[in-house]
C-alpha cells in the first residue's frame, strides 16, 4: 500500500494506492482507492501511473503549471528529474529522441519541476506534455 | 511686422513644434517606459546629424472639429541624418499628437521621404507608434496607408527598410512593416495585431490580453513576424545600430567593409572538436559560427523563431556574409514550413543586397508529419530550394555533419548553383541515413538472415562504413574539397576574394514565381 498526495485544480487529496494481481498473477494492474475527501476527479489522476517508483508519471499538469511540450514525434531516451525538483533555465530535463538524435528538452526557465508526464520508453506526439513546470 | 521679429516668430513656432504634443503628453509618454518621436531619432542618429523635413506640414482635415486638434507635424516626425557616418531616412510617429493617429499629411510626409531614401539609395527607417487611421479624415487616411504600402513595396529590394514598433501597430498599419526587411519589437510597451483583443472577443469569443495576442514576445517566437525584441527602447535602437553597420546603403553598393583585427590565416583549432563522435548527439551550431567569424562577432536574427535553422550576420576579412545553419541542438535541426519560410526570406534579403550566402550544413531531412504535410510543407519547403537557386550572389557551403535527401538538396547544394562546397570529414552525405538505407537496400537478406535484428545492425554499419561518408560525393565534385575544420576560416575568406568577381547571368525575366 502507497499513499500518494495528489493537487487537482488546487486541491490536494490523499490517495492510496495498492497494487494487486488478477489472471493468476499474468498482468499486474492498479486500483485505486480515494480517501478523504473521496472525489471521483481524484481517480482519473492517478490511475495511468503506471510504476510505483514513478507515482508522477503521467500525472495531470496541475492548475497554473506552464507545459513543456514535445516538438517532435519522438520516443523518450531517458528523464533527468522527477516531480518536485529545483531546476535552471537550460537544464536538460529529457532527451527525446527523434529523426535519429538525441533532442536534449531543456528547462526554459529557473523554477520547480510540477509534474513528469512521460516515462522511458515511451513514444510521443508532436505537442504532447512532457513535463510541466510551476 | 520687422523682419527681426519675423525671425523671432520662426523661433517660437519652431520651440511649439518641439514640444508635439504638449508637455503633459509628453509626461505620460514617459511614464509608460516610452521615449518622444524626438528623442528617439536623438537617440538613433549621430549627433546634431538630423535634419527635419515638413515640421510645419499639417491636417488638411475640416470635418468632426480637426481644426481644433491641429497640430503643426501632424503626428510624425520625419528627416534624414547619419548613423556612424552613413545617410539614412526616417519617419517617427509621434503619439502624444492624436495618439500619432494617421492622417492623409501624416502619411504624406512619410511617402515622401521614403521617396527620398529610394532616390538617394539610403536605408529607410520607420518607427511606429500611432493608434491607427485617423478616423476622422476617412478615406483619405486609408488613401494614406495605401501609399506608403505602395512604396514600401517599390523600394523593397532596393534599399534596406526597417520597421521599429515603439507602442501600437494595430490594423491596416502592420502591412507597411509586413512588407519591409526587419521588425524590431520592445517588449512590453509595443504589440502588433490586424484585430485587437475587443474584436476578437466579439467573433470569435476568444478571450487574450494585447500582450499574449501581438506583444513582442508573441511576434517574435510564435509567429515569426518579428525579427528583434529588446526590454528597452535604448537597447532596440542599440540593436537598429548594429543591424545598419551589416547592411549596403542600396542595392548597387556593397556593405562597408571595417578593417579587422582578426587574422585571416587563423587556424581555428576548436573546430576540430566541436562534432560529437555519435551522429545522434547533438551540439550548438553557434560554436561552429562563432569560431569562424570576425572576432567571434554573430548577429543572429529571428533568434525566437523556428530555432532548428539559424539565420544572422557576420563578417569575415571585415565583409558582411549572410549565415544560414542547421541547428542540431533544436529539432535534431530538421527542415519544416517555419524554417523554410525563415531561411528562404533572409536568402533573398542577401540576394538583393550583394551579401554573400554561407550555409552551415547538418541536416537529417525534412520533418515528417501529418501536420506538416498538412500546413503545406510542400509548398514552403520549395521556397527554400527556389531562393538558393535564384540567389546569383557568392554562395558557399560547409557540409559539417549530415546532408541527406532533399534536404542535402535544399541546403545550398552544387546542384542549386553553390558556388564552392566544402565539407569536413564528419560529414555523411547520402540518399538518406544508414538505418534507412540498410532497411531497403538489404531488406531480403535481413529478413531471410538467421538472427535478423544482428543482420541488419551489420548492414547498418557496411552501409554506413561505405557511403556515410564526403568521399563518394567528393568522388563525383558534388564536393569541391574535403578539409580539416580548423582550415575552414581561412578556406572561407579565400573563396570569397576569388568569388568577389563573380557574374551570373540568367535568362531576363520580369520576375520569377516564388511558391508562397
Amino acid at each position: 500500500m502507497k499513499k500518494f498526495l495528489i493537487k487537482v485544480n488546487g486541491n490536494q487529496y490523499e490517495v492510496e494506492v495498492e497494487e494487486i494481481r488478477v489472471d493468476g498473477g499474468q498482468q499486474p494492474v492498479k486500483e485505486v482507492r480515494a480517501t478523504a475527501p473521496a472525489a471521483p476527479v481524484a481517480a482519473p489522476a492517478a490511475a495511468p501511473a503506471p510504476k510505483a517508483e514513478a507515482p508522477q508519471a503521467s500525472a495531470t499538469v496541475p492548475a497554473g503549471a506552464s507545459t513543456i511540450k514535445a516538438p517532435m514525434p519522438g520516443t523518450i531516451l531517458r528523464v533527468n528529474v522527477s516531480a518536485g525538483d529545483a531546476v535552471k533555465k537550460g537544464q536538460v530535463l529529457l532527451i527525446l529522441e527523434a529523426m535519429k538524435m538525441e533532442n536534449e528538452i531543456v528547462a526554459p526557465a529557473d523554477g520547480k519541476i510540477a509534474s513528469v508526464n512521460v516515462e522511458n520508453g515511451r513514444s510521443v506526439n508532436a505537442g504532447e506534455v512532457l513535463v510541466s513546470m510551476a | 511686422m520687422a523682419n527681426i521679429d519675423k525671425i523671432k516668430q520662426l523661433q517660437d513656432k519652431k520651440d511649439r513644434l518641439e514640444l508635439g504634443g504638449g508637455v503633459d503628453s509628453i509626461e505620460k509618454q514617459h511614464k509608460s517606459g516610452k521615449m518622444t518621436a524626438r528623442e528617439r531619432i536623438s537617440e538613433l542618429f549621430d549627433e546634431n546629424s538630423f535634419v527635419e523635413v515638413d515640421a510645419f506640414v499639417e491636417t488638411r482635415g475640416i470635418d468632426f472639429d480637426m481644426q481644433k486638434k491641429k497640430v503643426p507635424g501632424d503626428g510624425v516626425v520625419t528627416g534624414y541624418g547619419t548613423i556612424n557616418g552613413r545617410l539614412v531616412f526616417v519617419s517617427s510617429q509621434d503619439f502624444t499628437v492624436i495618439g500619432g493617429s494617421l492622417g492623409e499629411m501624416h502619411a504624406k510626409k512619410i511617402t515622401k521621404v521614403m521617396d527620398m531614401a529610394i532616390k538617394m539609395g539610403a536605408p529607410f527607417i520607420s518607427i511606429n507608434d500611432s493608434g491607427g487611421a485617423r478616423i476622422q479624415e476617412g478615406i483619405d487616411s486609408l488613401s494614406g496607408f495605401g501609399e506608403i504600402f505602395y512604396r514600401n513595396t517599390l523600394a523593397s529590394g532596393v534599399i534596406p527598410q526597417i520597421s521599429v514598433i515603439m507602442g501600437p501597430c494595430a490594423g491596416g498599419a502592420v502591412y507597411s512593416p509586413a512588407i519591409t526587411d526587419f521588425i524590431f519589437m520592445v517588449e512590453k510597451t509595443s504589440y502588433m495585431f490586424i484585430t485587437g483583443p475587443e474584436v476578437i472577443k466579439s467573433v470569435t469569443g476568444e478571450e487574450v490580453t494585447g500582450e499574449i495576442l501581438g506583444g513582442a514576445d508573441s511576434q517574435n517566437s510564435i509567429s515569426g513576424v518579428a525579427h528583434f525584441k529588446s526590454p528597452t527602447e535604448k537597447d532596440c535602437i542599440y540593436e537598429i545600430k548594429r543591424l545598419i553597420s551589416f547592411l549596403p546603403d542600396n542595392n548597387v553598393s556593397d556593405a562597408p567593409k571595417y578593417g579587422s583585427n582578426d587574422d585571416l590565416n587563423k587556424m581555428v583549432y576548436e573546430l576540430n572538436e566541436i562534432i560529437p563522435d555519435g551522429a545522434n548527439k547533438p551540439y550548438d551550431m553557434k560554436q561552429i559560427i562563432e569560431n569562424i567569424v570576425d572576432g567571434g562577432d554573430f548577429f543572429e536574427i529571428q533568434q525566437h523563431f523556428a530555432q532548428n535553422i539559424i539565420i544572422g550576420f557576420g563578417r569575415l576579412n571585415g565583409g558582411t556574409v549572410g549565415i544560414i545553419a542547421n541547428q542540431p541542438k533544436v529539432m535534431a535541426g530538421v527542415l519544416d514550413v517555419n524554417t523554410s519560410d525563415k531561411a528562404a526570406r533572409f536568402i533573398r534579403f542577401c540576394d538583393a543586397f550583394n551579401i554573400p550566402i554561407i550555409t552551415f550544413t547538418d541536416v537529417p531531412g525534412y520533418l515528417p508529419g501529418v501536420g506538416q504535410e498538412h500546413s503545406g510543407v510542400i509548398r514552403h519547403g520549395a521556397k527554400l530550394l527556389y531562393a538558393f537557386s535564384e540567389a546569383s550572389v557568392p554562395k558557399i557551403n560547409i557540409i559539417v555533419r549530415k546532408a541527406y535527401g532533399g534536404a542535402y538538396i535544399a541546403m545550398n547544394s552544387k546542384h542549386l548553383g553553390a558556388d564552392m562546397v566544402y565539407a569536413w570529414p564528419s560529414a555523411e552525405i547520402a540518399v538518406m541515413g544508414p538505418e534507412g538505407a540498410a532497411n531497403i537496400i538489404f531488406r531480403k537478406e535481413i529478413t531471410t538472415a538467421a538472427n535478423p535484428a544482428e543482420a541488419r545492425a551489420q548492414k547498418i554499419d557496411e552501409y554506413r562504413e561505405k557511403f556515410s561518408n564526403p568521399y563518394i560525393a567528393a568522388a563525383r565534385g558534388y564536393v569541391d574539397d574535403v578539409i580539416e575544420p580548423a582550415t575552414t576560416r581561412i578556406r572561407l575568406i579565400n573563396a570569397l576574394e576569388m568569388l568577389a568577381s563573380k557574374r551570373d547571368n540568367r535568362p531576363s525575366k520580369k520576375h520569377g514565381n516564388i511558391p508562397l
